[in-house]
């Protein structure tokens, strides 16, 4: 449990980002001297000046995707996700990587940053426009957005890597070890998916990457890890704290456990299911629960395994199966895991369906769903965080280079990150990337996407780019 | 050397290799202190003090203390600052085998921290019902100044599975043909790019958010319970029954640990729809039957009995339905945990219960008189007297003898209470108890039952010779006892006796006129008025006074 102390660092941190953000959305709108700015503005000072007293400097830095006051991360806060979000994205477009506060501040000065930020953005250097206007006011200065080196990022690729492919041999074991009737050890379970919530938090593009790549062969153990991740980081985009997060992540990783109850003969079978085979099928997630209670002794988190896997098929609208025969509320872990379910084994190529979907065509046909089998409000979360062309959607692209989303931009869901495979002369290259929001010297964005491709038509093995 | 390093002496050390030594040696006295103490401890709080005093003198040296960890040494700054070879005490062992490769203390290392840090490596792994390791006990507390590097290799299950995938995986690359015809399609096509758009998430989207995680907080035992009902609806096989009654029952264990005694009952009550709907089929009946009865078994009472010695509040309806689908068999239970219960709430609670429950047993329920405890034998004579069974006079009677007066007194009641034709005799018997205590429980028993037998056995002991010789206090309540007849032969019994005049032993003689007067007093009949008037100038003070009394009482009901 969070001290009291952390507790009232978190909100002074969370209250502080959104009032700047106040501050700057109202400036965007009306002038600097206008009541409505001067007032919030006022009280940003006294914020500011507030935590001078204690800590005497007041250093506010966007790292990745959160913001940190004097190192300590503030964490998502839901009640001000929107103004948490625009902050990000106005740091970005300006470059803006941080901004110290010291001594005590006056509203003048405040004023005068105020204006530099805002002219900054038409600039085409706009960092260097806000530290040249903001050079006479010596209580505030900025320092520049830390861009990710690409030696650096190599590091946290391979770790990320290892730790998915790690998730996924353990599952295996996991599956194996049930089935021959040797115990369990669940406390490693809970390693995997704590390293998989601190690399969502941290690196949440570069393993949603992860499960972008598909294992044919291993596709229960892959699809299991994929639900995990997949359900992890919709719940950091919900606002749920680590903890939530992990157990979140524990019972999505055990949610299809019930499957190993089905005989191999009818998993496997490369044909229809008969009525008397989808009877079968249907009945894994009764089999799940049972698998569950057995596993371990009861606790909060089991009960949550099992109610999950009863209820992941059973859809938004109690329209799938099992059905109940009484009213039922889904569980939010549920809806979470039934959404992540949907997308991964539509986007994954299976016994039964060996043509896997497109990432994009698959998100389609989850929003014509949405409101009847998927729960519609988490589906906006889910799609926000996939985004409209989710990793590993390949795309042409308006130069006429052929590339392979790599990297979904949450700010602008349309201009992804994309790794080119063919050149502009049509010649193969193996894998820069380029970022889509790059524009021209006239501000047009130098690549858009013109149409999307399905990977698996021309057999375009994603593993190939993204390992 | 042992705890220790092997290679340098302590003379050869640095300053900050030595305080870096001091804080692990500081660690290990804390691991036992923090173990040993409670809290709010001196000792617990002197140590913790001083522990972080090491830091804080260390932090002077350097801003980070950086400590190497492997299998049996401990390393800061290449130097060797613990080994130890031995697996159940080691330092090193501990965090090396759950996969800690380095842990770093930062300057701005908190005292909470510090004290947090201390109380999981001070958990006993081994003994405590720790479900998780140290490093997720270390991630959980989400350290702002305690880093770690983890080796998560030991988390795979084989060792080289990422190769094997990944190249396995990346077997089926496309030929270069097929990637170009791809290219060709995409150049020659345009077209739409998407038919998915982003819903930009509005307020209205957050607030729904924010109480569907508000609704998510509650506790998910019912839900659970809900779906056990579920799978227990449908058909399966024989042995799959079996199963759904240890499920049933640990999600009984798993309500009452957590004080949802309601939940408890509405589970039960769902079982016993289907014990009593006649089309369930025999599989299913007996396995609600044997959930309904495991639920009152000693292992589920005695966590119910833990319940309510930890001061947990149970409504007093709640319990009382709980109670009503319990069986016989918890019975037993109920009285073992009678003995070991601590709050006077707790033991009225299940003495409630078994008053319920008694009645479903009152043979079994009389065993609990033979209890060694005489205080479970007093609330066992109690329940079987509120139950108000004939059946437990045979079992009552041979608790009269009991060693214990509280007892006596109790069981004497109870058989008041009671009554029947063995009980008169065994109350006779009491009145010539040596103790007064149980004579005078003997006497109010009597006087309960009311019946002419017991009435005559009052009398007698009235007119037994020896009976003058009783304290005047005693005599007094047999006289009380006797007014609760309210017929002429008492009457006539009180007023001979007012009347009698003796020459020896006169004053014995005056306490028992006394107490037919008092008794006529009591009676309240305005015929005994002129007697009493007779003897209200008397010249014995004691008859005196007591004639006085019994005549204010009849004439104004005082």
């Amino acid at each position: 449990m969070a001290s009291r102390e952390e507790i009232e660092r978190f909100k002074v941190g969370k209250d502080l980002v959104n009032q700047l953000s106040v501050v700057l959305r109202t400036s965007q709108i009306h002038d600097p001297g206008n009541v409505a700015v001067t007032s919030v503005i006022d009280k940003l000072v006294s914020m500011i000046n507030l935590l001078i007293e204690d800590e005497r400097v007041v250093s506010l830095e966007l790292r990745g995707e959160f913001f940190y006051i004097n190192d300590y991360r503030i964490r998502y806060s839901l009640e001000y996700l929107l103004n948490f979000d625009f902050l990000i994205r106005e740091f970005k477009k300006r470059e803006l990587g941080s901004v110290i506060f010291k001594d005590r501040i006056a509203v003048d000065q405040i004023k005068a940053f105020v204006r530099a930020f805002i002219a900054a953005p038409f600039s085409e250097t706009p960092y260097d426009v806000m530290v040249e206007k903001m050079e006479s006011v010596k209580s505030i200065s900025v320092d520049m957005l830390k861009k990710i080196v690409e030696e650096d990022s190599l590091e946290p690729r391979k770790m990320v890597k290892k730790t998915y492919f790690n998730a996924v041999s353990y599952t295996r074991g996991v599956i194996n070890k049930i089935k021959s009737g040797e115990k369990v050890n669940i406390k490693k379970a809970k390693r995997v998916i704590e390293t998989m919530v601190d690399h969502i938090l941290e690196e949440e593009q570069l393993l949603l990457g992860m499960t972008a790549i598909k294992d044919y062969d291993d596709y229960t153990y892959h699809h299991s890890v994929n639900v995990s991740i997949l359900s992890i980081a919709l719940g950091q985009r919900l606002g749920l704290n680590r903890k939530t997060l992990t157990e979140l992540g524990m019972v999505a990783l055990f949610h299809d456990i019930g499957k190993m109850d089905i005989p191999y003969e009818v998993l496997n079978k490369p044909s229809n299911f008969t009525d008397e085979e989808w009877k079968i099928i249907r009945m894994h997630p009764v089999w799940g629960v049972k698998a569950l209670l057995k596993l371990k002794k009861l606790d909060p988190l089991t009960i949550r395994s099992a109610v999950v896997s009863f209820e992941h098929h059973m859809n938004f609208d109690l329209s799938g199966y099992p059905r109940a025969t009484k009213s039922f509320d889904l569980d939010f872990f549920s809806r979470i895991v039934c959404l992540a379910d949907q997308y991964d084994a539509m986007t994954s190529s299976r016994v039964y369906s060996r043509i896997p979907m497109a990432p994009d065509k698959a998100l389609s046909i989850m929003m014509e769903r949405s409101g009847s089998q998927l729960d519609p409000l988490l589906f906006k979360f889910f799609i926000n965080m996939v985004g409209v062309f989710p990793i590993g959607t390949v795309v042409m692209l308006s130069t006429k280079e052929l590339g392979l989303v790599c990297e979904s931009n949450q700010l602008f869901p349309a201009r992804p990150r994309v790794m080119i495979i063919i050149d502009e002369k049509g010649s193969k290259v193996k894998g820069h990337i380029v970022d889509l929001t790059e524009k021209s010297e006239q501000d047009i964005f130098v690549r858009s996407i013109t149409r999307t491709m399905d990977p698996n038509k021309y057999k375009i093995n994603l593993a190939e780019y993204l390992l | 050397m042992k705890n220790g390093p092997q290679d340098s002496s302590l003379a050869d050390m640095s300053e900050e290799v030595r305080r870096a030594r001091d804080i692990i040696q500081s660690f290990l006295k804390s691991k036992k202190i923090l173990r040993m103490y409670p809290s709010n401890n001196p000792i617990y709080i002197n140590t913790l003090e001083d522990d972080f005093n090491k830091f804080k003198e260390f932090f002077h040296y350097r801003d980070d203390l950086a400590l190497k960890i492997r299998q049996n040494e401990i390393y800061y700054d290449a130097e060797q600052i613990y080994f130890s070879a031995e697996k159940e005490e080691s330092l090193a062992l501990f965090f090396f085998k759950d996969g800690l490769r380095e842990i770093t203390f930062r300057k701005g290392l908190a005292f909470e921290e510090m004290e947090d840090f201390l109380k999981i490596i001070s958990l006993d792994f081994n003994r405590d019902a720790v479900d998780d390791d140290i490093v997720t006990l270390f991630w959980e507390k989400d350290f702002q100044n305690i880093q770690y590097v983890v080796d998560d290799t030991v988390l795979a299950d084989e060792d080289d599975y990422e190769e094997t995938a990944v190249s396995r995986i990346k077997e089926s690359e496309p030929d270069e043909d097929t990637l170009r015809r791809a290219y060709e399609d995409a150049s020659r096509e345009e077209g739409v790019v998407k038919d998915v758009s982003i819903v930009p998430l509005s307020d209205k989207d957050l607030q729904q958010l924010l109480s569907e995680l508000e609704k998510d907080s509650q506790d998910k035992t019912d839900k659970l319970t809900d779906i056990l009902f579920e799978i227990f609806a449908l058909p399966q096989p024989k042995e799959d029954y079996e199963d759904l009654v240890g499920f049933f029952v640990n999600a009984i264990e798993f309500a009452i640990r957590h004080g949802d005694i309601q939940l408890v009952t509405n589970v039960l009550a769902g079982l016993k729809k289907v014990v009593d709907d006649a089309k369930a089929e025999d599989e299913r009946k007996k396995c609600a039957k044997r959930v309904l009865l495991l639920t009152g078994s000693e292992p589920i009472i005695g966590l119910l009995g833990e319940l309510l010695d930890g001061g947990q509040e149970v409504e007093e309806k709640v319990f009382e339905d709980f109670v009503k689908y319990l069986d016989r068999n918890a019975i037993v239970p109920f009285m073992k945990i009678l003995g070991e219960l601590k709050s006077i709430h707790a033991r009225k609670v299940v003495i409630d219960a078994l008053i319920l429950l008694g009645t479903k047993d009152i043979a079994t329920l009389s065993k609990g008189l033979n209890d060694s405890r005489w205080y479970v034998v007093r609330n066992i004579i109690y329940i079987l007297r509120k139950i108000g069974d004939r059946r437990a006079v045979d079992y009552l009677m041979k608790t009269v003898r009991h060693g214990d007066i509280r007892v006596k007194k109790e069981v004497i009641r109870a058989l008041g209470e009671l009554g029947g034709a063995g009980v008169l005799q065994t109350l006779r018997d009491c009145l010539d108890d040596p103790d007064i205590q149980v004579r005078s429980s003997a006497l109010k028993a009597l006087g309960n039952i009311k019946s002419e037998a017991a009435k005559r056995i009052v009398m007698n002991k009235i007119a037994d010779k020896y009976f003058k010789d009783r304290d005047f206090e005693e005599k007094k309540e047999y006289f009380e006892m006797l007014s609760h007849w309210k017929d002429s032969e008492v009457y006539d019994s009180a007023v001979g006796i007012l009347k009698k005049k003796t020459f020896f032993g006169r004053a014995k003689n005056y306490e028992n006129r006394a107490c037919a007067a008092y008794c006529l007093g009591l009676l309240g009949n305005k015929d005994a008025l002129p007697l009493l008037n007779r003897f209200k100038n008397d010249g014995n003070k004691l008859l005196r006074e007591f004639v006085h009394t019994a005549m204010k009482r009849i004439e104004y009901g005082q």
